[in-house]
């Protein structure tokens, strides 16, 4: 068994192309998991399907296996 | 003898306890008759049985990443978490994954849009918060069998 190891990079490039979806958004790696931190709106657009779908495809593109959001008190 | 409710569909997954069971002797009938969940499920229904739908609950430390200890009050801090969760009144498939501070919840995808409106996600969030985990994240994909082992690359994406 082959255990993944962290791979630097990855987090402003993704920050990058969600922002151009309007998902401004801070991104914390840990390990294949992204958490994105953002304010409550965020998390609301994200109900979208579509969106949704689209974030994690992009997030898959820059290496991440897993995305959550933080639910912040803001 | 221990016997174990291993089933077939187990053995296609990485599951390092259950590598531990058979090292010890454990003896997995349904799977060495070569049941799957879903035959289970079904001979369940046919036999009356009232768990046949009841959503999977497998051992809690598979909510805790490869590495991470498993100790009893991490263990005790994700059960909590998820019975403060299903006090909501959430159904369905649900996991929280033990991140060190973080708690990262999977909810199936019936529940997902939901708990995703700010003026619910607080209250997720507290429940979750409540059993001591400093921050929440809810994942965005929803519920996945083995999440972990896609995590750490042990299984496909």
């Amino acid at each position: 068994m082959s255990i993944r190891r962290e791979t630097p990079g990855g987090e402003p490039a993704l920050e990058g192309v969600l922002a151009e979806r309007g998902l401004v958004v801070r991104v914390e790696r840990r390990m294949g998991l992204a958490v994105l931190v953002a304010d409550a709106g965020t998390v609301a657009k994200l109900g979208d399907p579509e969106l949704r779908r689209t974030a994690l495809a992009l997030a898959r593109e820059h290496g991440f296996s897993h995305v959550a959001i933080e639910l912040r008190a803001d | 003898m221990v016997i174990d409710g291993t089933n077939a569909d187990d053995l296609a997954d990485h599951r390092p306890g259950a590598q531990a069971a058979r090292e010890h002797g454990v003896r997995s009938p349904l799977a060495d008759l070569g049941f799957t969940k879903t035959d289970i499920r079904e001979r369940s229904r046919a036999l009356g049985i009232p768990t046949w739908s009841q959503p999977s609950s497998p051992c809690l430390s598979s909510r805790l990443p490869y590495g991470t200890s498993v100790t009893p009050q991490r263990l005790q801090q994700v059960e909590v978490a998820e019975r403060a969760l299903r006090a909501l009144g959430i159904g369905g498939d649900l996991r929280v994954r033990y991140h060190d501070d973080l708690g990262r919840v999977e909810l199936s995808s019936a529940e997902l849009v939901r708990w995703m409106d700010p003026a619910q996600f607080v209250r997720l969030r507290d429940a979750v918060l409540s059993a001591g985990f400093a921050r929440v994240a809810l994942d965005l994909r929803g519920f996945r069998s083995g999440s972990l082992n896609v995590l750490h690359g042990v299984t496909a994406a």
